[in-house]
C-alpha cells in the first residue's frame, strides 16, 4: 500500500467537496441546522400552558389554588365565569386545560370531606397531558400545605430529585444526543455519494485501470469525511457547552472515542451503499432512509428504547446508533467512563467492524454489474 | 521531437494472446468464442461497429471484466507472466467520458502522477513534453468540463502516457472528434508506436484500421479476421475495410442459417 496514492485521492476529494456547492453546503449547514431544529425549536418542558379557570367557590381556599397554579410559571391562566364555558375554551382550541372549582370546595376541604376539583384536559396531545399531569400533583400539595398551613400528616411525604439533570431540563438530554444524529446523518450521506460519483462519472474505470488498490482508494476516499465529522463534532460539543450550557462531566478521550468508532461505522455504512448502489441519488436516499431515521427514532434520542416494543426493542441491538446514543449521554450527564460503557463499547466495535469488513469487501477491483 | 521514455526496465516487449473468449453481459453474448494475437510492439487496430463486442475485449484484457470462459495470456519478452506483474505498466483510456469535470488540465496530470507515483523530475519533464505535442500548453488552468471533444481526449490521452506505458489500450480514442483534430491524435500515436509499445486502439471507424500494423476484426461479439492491413485486403480481394466487412458478415450470416 502507498500512502501516497491514498493521499493523491483524499486531495482529489477536498477539491470534489470545495467545489461542489451541494456537498459543501452539506458538510457546513446540516449540523447548523440541526442543532437549531432540535436545540431551539423542540421543547419538551412544556410551558406556558393555558388553562382555563372556573372558580364557583370564590373562598380563600380556591383562591389559594389559583394563586398557587399562578405563581407556578407553567400555566396562562383565563377565568371563565361558568364551567360550560371553561370546556368551551378547549373545544375552541384557546386553552389546553380547564380546572373547575365547584362550590364548597372550602367547607368541603374543612369539613374533612375531601374537596373536589375537576381537570380537563386535551388529550389530542399526549406530551403536553403528561406534564401537565406531572405539574398538578405538585400543585395539588402545594396548595393544600398554603391552604391549611400545614405540611399533609397522612400522605407519605416523596422527595423527588433526579440525578444528573436536576431539573430535567431536555435541553441537556437532546443535545448530547444530537451528536449521533449529526455523525450519523452527515457521514452516511456524503461517504454514500463518494463511489457513486467515480461510477456515474464515469472515472471507476480509468481510476481502476491504474496501478492503485481498492484500500488506497477506500482510505483516501474516506479521510476527508473522518475530519469532516470530527469537525461537525467539535462544533455541536462548543453549542452544547457554550451555548445550551450542558454539563460535560466524562472524559474528553472516551468521548472522541466513542465517536471515531461511531464515525467509522456510519462512513463505512456509506461507503457500502455507494458502492452497491453505484447511484448518487438512489444511494442518497437510501442512506436518508437507513441513517436519519434509526438515529432519530430508534436509538432513543426522543422515544426511549426501553419503552419501545420487544421487536424494536432487539431490533435497536444491531443499530450502531443506538450504542453510540448511551456514550455520548452517559459522558455527557454521568460522566461515565470506559468501563461503565464497556457494553455499549463493545457493541459498537463488534458493528463498526464488521461493517468495514463488510465494505471492503463489497468494494472490487473490476466493473462488473 | 519524439516523446521521452525512462527505458531500461520498462523496455519489455509485452504482448497478449487471447484463446477462445466468452463473455456474457446480462441477456448478450458480448464475446462469443473471440481468438486473437496482439503480437508484442505493434500497433493493433481492434474494427468492429458499435456493439460488436471491442469494450467488452479491452474491458477483459485488463481484468476490468472477467471472461466466462476461454484464457488470455500475457508475455514480457516472450516469456509467460501473470497480469499482475505487468499492471503497472498498463495504461488505458475509456471510450466514455470519465475525467473529472472540475478538475483543471494540470490537476488531472498532477493526480494521475501521485496515482502512478512518478518521480518529480521526470514527470516535469513529461508534462511538458506532452503539453507541447498536444498543444495544450495555454489550458492547463482550464477545467475538463470546459474543454472541446478533441481536448478532453488529448488530456485522456496524456493522463494515460505520463508514466511511459508498456501497453497501452485506447477505447475509441477518436469518437466524436473533429477531423483536424484526429490527424492530430493520430501523429500523437505514430510517435508512440517507434518505440515497441503494445498498442491497442478500438475503433468504428474503417479508414483507421488502415493505420495500423495489424488489424483485427469483430463483429457482434464473434471475430472475423485479423492480420496486416493490406494483406487482409488483398487475399480477400477487396480495397477498403468496408467491403471486407460486409463481405465477412454476409459470409457469417450465411454460415449461421447453414
Amino acid at each position: 500500500m502507498k500512502i501516497s496514492r491514498a493521499f493523491a485521492i483524499a486531495e482529489k476529494e477536498v477539491f470534489h467537496v470545495m467545489r461542489d456547492p451541494f456537498t459543501l453546503a452539506m458538510a457546513l449547514l446540516l449540523p447548523m441546522m440541526m442543532v437549531m431544529i432540535f436545540g431551539f425549536a423542540i421543547e419538551f418542558n412544556v410551558k406556558n400552558i393555558h388553562l382555563a379557570l372556573y372558580d364557583g367557590d370564590k373562598t380563600a381556599a380556591s383562591r389559594k389554588v389559583a394563586e398557587t397554579l399562578a405563581s407556578s410559571h407553567y400555566f396562562i391562566i383565563s377565568p371563565t365565569d361558568s364551567p360550560q364555558k371553561a370546556i368551551a375554551q378547549i373545544f375552541a382550541e384557546k386553552d389546553r386545560a380547564a380546572l373547575i372549582i365547584n362550590r364548597n370546595f372550602e367547607y368541603n376541604l374543612f369539613a374533612g370531606q375531601g374537596a373536589h376539583a375537576q381537570l380537563v384536559l386535551d388529550g389530542s396531545d399526549n406530551s403536553t397531558v403528561g406534564s401537565i399531569i406531572g405539574y398538578f400533583s405538585t400543585i395539588q400539595k402545594l396548595s393544600y400545605e398554603k391552604i391549611t398551613k400545614e405540611k399533609i400528616p397522612y400522605m407519605i411525604n416523596l422527595k423527588t430529585r433526579f440525578l444528573y439533570n436536576p431539573e430535567l431540563n431536555s435541553r441537556w438530554f437532546i443535545v448530547p444526543g444530537l451528536m449521533v444524529v449529526v455523525i450519523a446523518v452527515l457521514s452516511t450521506l456524503l461517504t454514500s455519494l463518494t463511489i457513486a460519483r467515480e461510477y456515474e462519472n464515469g472515472s471507476m474505470e480509468l481510476l481502476l485501470s491504474t496501478p492503485i488498490r481498492p484500500i488506497e482508494i477506500i482510505l483516501g476516499k474516506l479521510a476527508p469525511y473522518v475530519i469532516l465529522g470530527f469537525g461537525s463534532v467539535t462544533f455541536v460539543y462548543i453549542m452544547a457547552r457554550g451555548f445550551f450550557e450542558v454539563p460535560f462531566r466524562g472524559s474528553h478521550l472516551v468521548f472522541y472515542g466513542g465517536c471515531f468508532i461511531f464515525l467509522t461505522t456510519c462512513l463505512a455504512q456509506g461507503l457500502l451503499i455507494s458502492t452497491t448502489i453505484r447511484k448518487q441519488q438512489m444511494s442518497m436516499q437510501v442512506a436518508m432512509t437507513t441513517a436519519l431515521l434509526p438515529s432519530i427514532l430508534l436509538s432513543g434520542f426522543i422515544f426511549p428504547v426501553e419503552s419501545m416494543p420487544l421487536f424494536f426493542r432487539i431490533l435497536t441491538a444491531i443499530l450502531p446508533a443506538r450504542w453510540f446514543m448511551e456514550v455520548s449521554r452517559d459522558v455527557f450527564l454521568k460522566g461515565s467512563g470506559v468501563y461503565e460503557l464497556r457494553y455499549s463499547f463493545f457493541v459498537l466495535s463488534v458493528i463498526c467492524i464488521l461493517m468495514v469488513v463488510a465494505s471492503i469487501k463489497k468494494f472490487k477491483r473490476d466493473v462488473e454489474a | 521531437m519524439k516523446l521521452t521514455h525512462s527505458s531500461s526496465s520498462s523496455a519489455s516487449a509485452i504482448g497478449i494472446t487471447v484463446n477462445n473468449l466468452y463473455k456474457k453481459l446480462g441477456p448478450n453474448q458480448a464475446l462469443d468464442n473471440v481468438s486473437m494475437n496482439f503480437s508484442a510492439g505493434l500497433m493493433h487496430g481492434l474494427i468492429g461497429p458499435e456493439g460488436a463486442g471491442k469494450t467488452t475485449l479491452l474491458r477483459t484484457l485488463i481484468k476490468l471484466l472477467t471472461q466466462d470462459r476461454g484464457t488470455i495470456c500475457y508475455t514480457e519478452n516472450q516469456r509467460e507472466v501473470t497480469y499482475e506483474e505487468i499492471r503497472e505498466t498498463v495504461a488505458y483510456m475509456p471510450q466514455q467520458q470519465s475525467l473529472y469535470g472540475d478538475l483543471s488540465i494540470d490537476e488531472h496530470l498532477e493526480f494521475f502522477r501521485e496515482l502512478y507515483s512518478i518521480p518529480s523530475e521526470q514527470y516535469n519533464h513529461k508534462r511538458e513534453d506532452l503539453l507541447r505535442i498536444t498543444r495544450l500548453d495555454k489550458f492547463v488552468d482550464r477545467p475538463a468540463s470546459k474543454l472541446s471533444g478533441g481536448m478532453y481526449k488529448k488530456l485522456g490521452l496524456m493522463c494515460s502516457l505520463l508514466r511511459s506505458p508498456r501497453v497501452l489500450l485506447l477505447d475509441e480514442p477518436t469518437n466524436g472528434v473533429d477531423p483536424i483534430s484526429r490527424r492530430e491524435f493520430w501523429e500523437l500515436l505514430y510517435r508512440l508506436s517507434d518505440q515497441k509499445i503494445l498498442i491497442i486502439i478500438a475503433t468504428a471507424y474503417l479508414d483507421e484500421a488502415e493505420r495500423c500494423a495489424q488489424v483485427h476484426l469483430l463483429e457482434s461479439g464473434k471475430f472475423l479476421a485479423e492480420g496486416v492491413p493490406r494483406e487482409l485486403l488483398q487475399q480477400e480481394g477487396l480495397d477498403n475495410f468496408d467491403a471486407l466487412f460486409i463481405a465477412r458478415s454476409k459470409a457469417q450470416e450465411v454460415l449461421h442459417r447453414t
